[in-house]
């Protein structure tokens, strides 16, 4: 048996990161270093959770071949869910209702109709993207789109409409992998994004700057990398960006100033690519994407700046390359010193897929068991509460959001009361039952694998599955000492003691942490 | 103070000599609850405790409000609900036309003495019928078509909290938790705008034998090393003192209600169980200004009249004997109660027995202070095949009331418009 113990000697003989000269921190990760704890590392950190046949298969497959994977060149696409893709299709038909409304009471009536048809399909997409992206094969995609999704932000809060909400996402995922400023040029067009950033609102004669600013600020550069002039001047090159009535994105060139403009010192009649091309020239542009990489992957503390600035260069060299990047970022010695391992907070998407995929569950398909638990614990989805996006880190815990990461775990372990299903929830359930994803809570039958191995065994099982951290062997004897108990070994007893055991752990310090 | 029962450390010294009566591990973690460490920074103001507090009762699925509050002279009512209508005979009348289910008949002797008070056909403009987006309405205290990420309650303690400046959230006195729902998920009531200490009780887990031992366990671990340095900077430290402070809580609360002893004999269920718990933390002083439960199953679309009759029982029987005890303890001047539910039931009833989901439905308001009776006006029944009500009083007027005279929170604040008080309070 594999112990804790074993894999941290291994790894206290590495380097810790600040002993990484910044060309080392880069250089793949040995071979040799490359064992069940790296690969443990890898997939609690790019994915979402750490299951054993996976390590098993990433063990003996190497690294190289395991990013091959998790980073893939065909992208897995997520289709338009069928009732957004309703609400869309009824568009042009509520567009010519509201022309011919009498009163400026039914127009309102239709209006709140279609809002809601907006928001009920958004809750549905929502909970259908929650099915998608805890498949094990697509769970690094779909943290990366995640994390693009958290520098490309939008929210419906502003945009109000659930078509173009997946729309924005489908670009992000279609350009995830490729080259940065092709993503940047693609969300530049995304209709989300230019309701968002008030894109439509900017006139030939009247720039509005917003879109610049995020562009350079919070997209390509950061704060500090450009001057206001820069912004004003580039404002420019983004007019007759529109949306035609169906909501889709035009160009109107009447509306486009085409007389020259002065960006980063060039001088030239640019177009909005034209500019993004000259951000991506900026020095800066190298170390943005790589920083915020770190900081949602890696650690709260900025990385080495020297060391930052050896991965930018590398990439620079790229053309920007994504999915080059990401094969960089997670096979480099950097990210598998010391420093970062089983010491992030995991936000709480990522705990939710963690419990899901740990405990071999499906997602519970009603909004109010998924979407609502996930806002308890301070993640709105599709609503980052601004244009930064999510802060991250400690800001995801206090005392109410671990309370409700508490409750979520144990509501995990408690039978969905099916006399509490309202009737409009019942259908989706009986679908998900129907496809086969209708496991929604653990019961019995799933511990009962447990009931006749010894304390100790068990103890180590889910040592090993579900903490990222080495434990104290204190810390392993009161497991121990939990699953042994009062030593009542009816089945039913044994049964609740793995149970509770497998619920305390779940709800631990250390489980909040990947 | 009224309350001599109150058992909770509220300094150093009385938690470490608890500690040694019971609350075991915690006086010897090495992450000691950040209160105990800051208490010792600052003399900290005694928590006030003659604050109103607010209990919030939510009938979750939409309670059918027409066989709540019944208009038993109205022929309409007996048009809409050929099977469901209840008996003129048997309605509890309040007035020459009004009464209420017949399940209700110790909500009726409340209101007979003055203490229940009914608020007819609240409701608001463009009503929503899904379950989930109309509890975010009415928890979020927004318009139908705006979306507000935070509840009216959360607003609350953002507000009364910002007076308190350089106050950490974890001194002794701030270690009462500021709202507490006995509930098995956070009310989307108390999502705020910055993190307060809230608290989760849940009914099932309560019940649940081992949960005692279940908590032990996940304090043994908070205190056992990961190589986590104790008051060390790194993340596994700061979880595990955020989660002993919230461990302590639990613990206090535990206490408390495994000491209680009850003015009077609560029914059976989880609901007055529930309602039980409360009236134990009121009486053991805790700061806490509102509390939270829920009261399942409303949703009732098939064979409606038995189960809606138990779920009024429950109501009736639970509230009665929660007003009774606090009266007991002395502690009825401080606590108004107030139910809600999502939305009311159709006033038509279904081909199965049953009612859907509608729009406007009575709610309750219940204490000493409060003036009973009923207020706003009942709904006109003189409605079109599946015709929903048209609500008289928006919802938000009832928060308001709640807010302006029984907090004495300016209401505009919180729900970012003025809305005309009620009188009930």
């Amino acid at each position: 048996m594999e112990t804790t113990t074993g894999a941290s000697t291994s790894r206290s003989a590495r380097p810790p990161a600040s002993a990484l000269s910044p060309h080392e921190a880069w250089q793949p990760l040995p071979a040799a270093h490359w064992d069940a704890a790296a690969a443990r590392h890898l997939f609690r950190r790019a994915a979402w959770s750490a299951q054993p046949a996976d390590i098993k298969r990433a063990v003996d497959e190497g690294l190289p071949a395991t990013l091959d994977r998790l980073f893939p060149a065909p992208i897995a696409l997520f289709d338009k869910p069928k009732p957004v893709a309703e609400y869309e299709n009824g568009i042009p038909a509520h567009a010519a209702k509201l022309k011919t409304a009498a009163t400026p009471d039914e127009k309102r009536e239709l209006q709140k109709i279609a809002r809601e048809r907006s928001r009920q399909s958004l809750q549905n997409m929502a909970v259908q993207w929650l099915s998608f992206a805890a498949r094990p094969q697509l769970s690094a995609q779909e943290k990366w789109v995640l994390f693009l999704g958290d520098i490309y932000v939008v929210s419906y809060e502003k945009v109000n409409r659930s078509d173009q909400i997946w729309t924005h996402h489908d670009i992000l995922r279609r350009h995830s992998l490729g080259p940065a400023p092709a993503l940047a040029k693609a969300v530049s067009r995304s209709p989300a994004m230019i309701r968002y950033l008030d894109l439509q609102a900017s006139k030939r004669d009247a720039p509005n700057e917003n879109f610049a600013r995020e562009l350079f600020e919070l997209f390509i550069l950061g704060e500090g990398n450009y001057t206001e002039k820069d912004i004003k001047e580039a404002a420019r090159a983004f007019t007759g960006y529109r949306l035609d009535k169906d909501g889709g994105f035009y160009f109107a060139p009447k509306q486009h100033d085409n007389t020259p403009k002065t960006v980063f010192g060039q001088t030239g009649a640019f177009t909005g690519d034209d500019i993004i091309d000259l951000a991506f020239r900026q020095p800066a542009a190298a170390t943005f994407v790589p920083r915020e990489m770190a900081r949602f992957y890696l650690s709260d503390h900025p990385i080495d700046e020297n060391q930052l600035a050896a991965l930018g260069a590398w990439w620079a060299g790229q053309k920007h390359d994504l999915r080059a990047l990401a094969h960089r970022f997670f096979g480099s010695r950097l990210f598998y010193a010391p420093d970062y391992r089983g010491n992030f907070i995991k936000n709480p998407l990522q705990y939710y897929f963690s419990l899901l995929q740990d405990l071999r569950l499906d997602v519970t398909p009603a909004p109010r068991l998924t979407v609502a638990p996930l806002r308890q614990m301070g993640l709105h989805l599709y609503n980052p509460p601004n244009v930064r996006g999510w802060v991250g880190g400690r800001s995801w815990i206090n005392s109410a959001t671990l309370g409700a990461r508490r409750q979520f775990a144990q509501s995990l372990f408690t039978p969905i009361d099916e006399k509490k299903i309202n009737a409009d929830e019942k259908a989706e359930f009986d679908a998900a039952r129907a496809a086969g994803n209708g496991r929604f809570t653990v019961n019995n039958r799933t511990l009962q694998r447990f009931v006749d191995m010894p304390p100790e065994q068990i103890a180590d099982i889910f040592l090993r599955e579900f903490l990222p951290v080495k434990v104290s062997p204190g810390y392993r004897e009161s497991i121990i000492r939990h699953l042994a108990g009062d030593g009542n070994q009816q089945p039913a007893r044994v049964l609740a003691r793995i149970r509770d055991t497998a619920i305390t752990l779940l709800q631990s310090p250390e489980y909040q942490l990947c | 103070m009224k309350n001599p029962i109150n058992t909770l450390p509220t300094t150093r010294r009385e938690f470490f000599k608890l500690a040694g009566g019971g609350i075991g591990l915690l006086a010897f973690s090495r992450f000691a609850p950040s209160f105990l460490v800051q208490s010792t920074l600052a003399a900290v103001p005694a928590p006030e405790r003659d604050r109103g507090i607010l209990v919030i009762v939510q009938l979750a699925g939409g309670n059918d409000g027409l066989n709540t509050l019944i208009p038993f002279e109205d022929a309409q009512y007996y048009r809409l609900r050929p099977t469901l209508a209840i008996d003129k005979k048997n309605v509890l009348r309040l007035s020459g036309t009004l009464g209420l289910h017949p399940g209700c008949a110790e909500l009726g002797a409340l209101f007979q003495e003055g203490k229940l008070g009914i608020v007819q056909n609240v409701g608001y403009p463009n009503p929503n019928r899904s379950h989930f987006r109309s509890s975010e309405i009415w928890e979020s205290a927004s318009d139908s078509d705006r979306f507000v990420s935070t509840g009216w309650i959360g607003r609350f303690l953002d507000n009364t909290c910002s007076g308190a400046p350089g106050a950490p959230a974890n001194t002794a006195a701030g270690a009462d938790p500021l709202a507490v729902h006995l509930s098995g998920e956070v009310p989307q009531s108390f999502l705020a705008g910055r993190a307060h200490s809230t608290f989760g009780l849940n009914p099932d887990l309560l019940r649940r034998r081992g949960n005692k031992d279940n908590l032990k366990f996940l304090e043994t671990l908070v205190n056992e090393s990961t190589g986590a340095d104790p008051g060390g900077q790194d993340n596994n430290s700061f979880l595990k003192q955020t989660m002993m402070d919230a461990l302590v809580t639990e613990k206090r609360v535990q206490k408390v209600l495994t000491d209680y002893k009850p003015g009077v004999a609560y029914p059976g269920g989880a609901f007055a169980q529930s309602l039980r718990n409360i009236a134990g933390l009121i009486a053991a002083g805790l700061s806490t200004r509102v509390y939270f439960v829920s009261l399942g199953g409303f949703d009732t679309h098939h064979n409606q009249a038995a189960p809606h009759q138990n779920l009024m029982r429950a109501l009736s029987q639970g509230l009665s004997a929660f007003q009774k005890d606090l009266e007991a303890h002395g502690l009825s001047d401080q606590v108004v109660t107030m139910t809600f539910s999502e939305f009311g039931r159709r006033p038509m009833e279904n081909e199965s027995k049953g009612t859907d989901h509608g729009t406007a439905a009575p709610l309750f308001v219940m204490g000493a202070k409060i003036k009973g009776g009923l207020h706003g006006t009942p709904p006109s029944l003189d409605l079109k095949r599946n015709q929903d009500l048209a609500f008289s009083t928006d919802f938000r007027q009832v928060y308001a009331t709640v807010l302006d005279r029984w907090f004495n929170c300016p209401p505009d604040a919180i729900l970012g418009k003025p809305y005309h008080p009620l009188s009930f309070l």
